[in-house]
């Protein structure tokens, strides 16, 4: 590997009481990769995701963004410092339009006082993050109206527009149509060079879209690294999480 | 939308206008009834800032009015004549007096045990400046402590509504200092630099009309600045916002306090119209009231808000005055509370608002396409 390292997991781990949920993992994710983590429920996926974007805090380890360590950090400075997050959950703004919502994305001041004037200056760059995601039509409709996929997409759009180095998807085709699904893979294609992506997803036709490399956790600990054929073929892998069906 | 934004602007306009011509078709009692109801609108405007906008339902909004309020009747209070006539050379408010164990001496200093803190309030704008001090204090004090905590929804509307009644009992228990249940009465006038505002002449008036006009416009730029924007992002989704790298509890804390300084003013100018503070200004009951107010013209309205609030109490005055309904007013008022909550919800100005939707549609496109996305956001602020 030549490329710069973009995200760095050193022996991250986290201890609820005694269940340690995710344990001593340790990976790193080169600057412009697309890597997805996948696992059986309860391997300790989301909570991984949680203890880099800092809504979690973990009890041993640290993470990385290039040379800035963020280790239990607030989540709003670990998302200035260049960490984006889509929650499994779609989450917008609802009461605001579309356009909004992205506008409010594109506002590069965190605090209050810095933000007391008028107007937001990214207009060209929302315009085209709208048509990313296609939503241009709906620009001016109020984000509650729009449907599940359109929701998903607009959050997605929000993570484009605010720009971070590292994107973190959290199961971004939840609840979507084959026809949205695949739409979904061809905006987070178009993500890829561009932004660090790490994507947490259990439809297999939807990570043969898209992946490069998968790593993939088992009881909160890393069972196995490698592309898509490689995974598909690993033993281990087979036995732990995808039956001995393999991958259907 | 530029034009529908041109629309509101003109109906602000509209109301500044009417409420700067009204002193022409009303006597001296109606101004200073009407001042009062001016008052209660900027008391809507406030509760709308913050429970419309950002989102915390403020069950004890009283406590910043009374905190206002008590500041400037403390000063006035110094001001009026029964205090230069206590047997002292320095003003002395008679309560002091009543409560004051024997043998202690007539001075503001030591005359009750904590009568010292009526010192600086010789001066009148001191009074001015601790009634927008304090409640921004307040405000900020709760709000961090609160919103750093995460503390959220009905939790929020809980600690302000216990709050207020705390502080109302202190307030009534602290009888040496305060004159507890009886209030600050028998106050001075307000006075700048000459100029003294008897609550019973149209300067009066137009001291709290134009103080009302400032309020409503600066809070609707307010809301439309950028923090304004990231406000409501917040108000719709924390967490949301939160990752995108917005420091959430500082946008609350400061709207918070922004709403509880607009309050302190509103108290403040209370005191110069009624001439008395009490601590009714903090029962729990005239808080709930405020949040009516806001309900029914439109929470998410500044200016509906502010209509609101003075459209119920017209209504109830001139309801409670007319022979038959004598007894009978607060239920029409519930009703048309109940009305509003079940038919409106999102007020008066929300009906305002489909109106001018539906205005502006018919007259940019006959297509109809602009309607279905006006149903859209109706059915969305819901």
């Amino acid at each position: 590997m030549t490329s710069l390292v973009a995200l760095t997991i050193d022996g991250l781990g986290v201890d609820f009481e005694g269940f340690k949920a995710v344990n001593q993992v340790s990976m790193t994710v080169d600057d412009g990769e697309l890597r997805v983590l996948l696992g059986a429920n309860g391997a300790g996926k989301t909570t991984l995701m949680d203890l880099i974007s800092g809504k979690t805090r973990s009890t041993e380890g640290r993470v990385f963004v290039h040379d800035t360590e963020i280790t239990n950090w607030e989540e709003h400075k670990i998302a200035r410092a260049g960490i984006g997050r889509k929650f499994q959950i779609p989450s917008v703004f609802k009461e605001l339009t579309v356009r909004r919502n992205l506008e409010v994305a594109s506002c590069k001041n965190p605090g209050v006082f810095a933000n007391l004037g008028f107007g937001f200056s990214a207009k060209e760059n929302v315009d085209e993050v709208l048509e990313l995601i296609g939503l241009t039509e709906e620009a001016n409709q109020v984000a509650a109206y729009l449907s599940h996929g359109q929701t998903q997409w607009l959050e997605l759009g929000l993570l484009i527009t605010q720009n971070p180095k590292i994107i973190l998807l959290d199961e971004p085709t939840a609840g979507m149509t084959q026809a949205e699904t695949h739409k979904t893979s061809q905006i987070v294609n178009n993500l890829k060079g561009r932004h660090t992506i790490v994507v947490v997803e259990h439809d297999m036709a939807f990570v043969r879209e898209i992946a490069e490399r998968i790593t993939v956790l088992h009881l909160g600990q890393v069972l196995a690294e490698g592309n898509v054929e490689e995974i598909e073929t690993n033993p281990k892998v087979r036995e732990a999480y995808l039956g001995s069906k393999g991958i259907s | 939308m530029l034009s529908k934004q041109k629309i509101d602007w003109a109906i602000y306009a509209a109301f500044v206008i009417l409420i700067m011509l009204a002193p022409l078709a009303m006597d001296t009692f109606w101004l200073n009834r009407v001042a009062k109801y001016l008052v209660y609108g900027m008391l809507g405007t406030a509760v709308a800032l913050s429970w419309g906008y950002a989102g915390i339902l403020n069950l004890g909004q009283g406590l910043f009015f009374g905190a206002g309020a008590y500041m400037l009747a403390m000063s006035l209070k110094l001001a009026s004549t029964t205090s230069l006539q206590q047997g002292s050379d320095k003003p002395v408010p008679d309560f002091m007096l009543w409560n004051a164990e024997p043998g202690a001496p007539t001075e503001l200093c030591c005359i009750t045990k904590a009568s010292f803190l009526w010192l600086p309030f010789q001066s009148q704008w001191f009074g001015v400046a601790m009634g927008l001090i304090l409640p921004v204090l307040l405000a900020t004090v709760l709000g961090t402590i609160v919103f750093r905590k995460r503390i959220a929804g009905v939790f929020v509307s809980i600690i302000t509504l216990a709050l207020v009644l705390l502080v109302r009992l202190v307030v009534i228990d602290s009888q040496p200092v305060t004159n507890g249940f009886n209030g600050l009465t028998d106050l001075g006038w307000f006075n700048v630099f000459g100029l003294e505002f008897d609550p019973y002449v149209t300067a009066t008036y137009y001291l709290v009309a134009v103080s009302l006009s400032l309020v409503l416009v600066g809070v609707r730029l307010l809301v439309e600045t950028r923090a304004g924007i990231v406000l409501q992002a917040v108000r719709d989704d924390q967490n949301r916002a939160r990752y995108l790298g917005f420091d959430v509890p500082a946008y609350q804390t400061f709207f918070f306090a922004v709403s509880a300084a607009i309050a302190g003013v509103a108290g403040m100018l209370y005191v110069i119209v009624s001439e008395f503070a009490s601590p009714t200004f903090m029962d729990l009951s005239f808080s709930i009231t405020m949040v009516v107010w806001a309900a029914v013209g439109g929470r998410s309205s500044v200016l509906g808000a502010c209509i609101g609030a003075i459209l119920i109490n017209v209504i109830s005055a001139t309801v409670s005055e007319t022979e038959g309904f004598a007894e009978a007013w607060k239920a029409i008022i519930g009703l048309i509370f109940v009305l509003v909550v079940l038919y409106l919800p999102r007020g008066l100005a929300g009906l305002a608002h489909d109106f001018v939707d539906r205005f502006v549609a018919r007259k940019s496109s006959p297509s109809g396409q602009t309607i279905g996305v006006t149903g859209a956001s109706s059915q969305a602020a819901e």
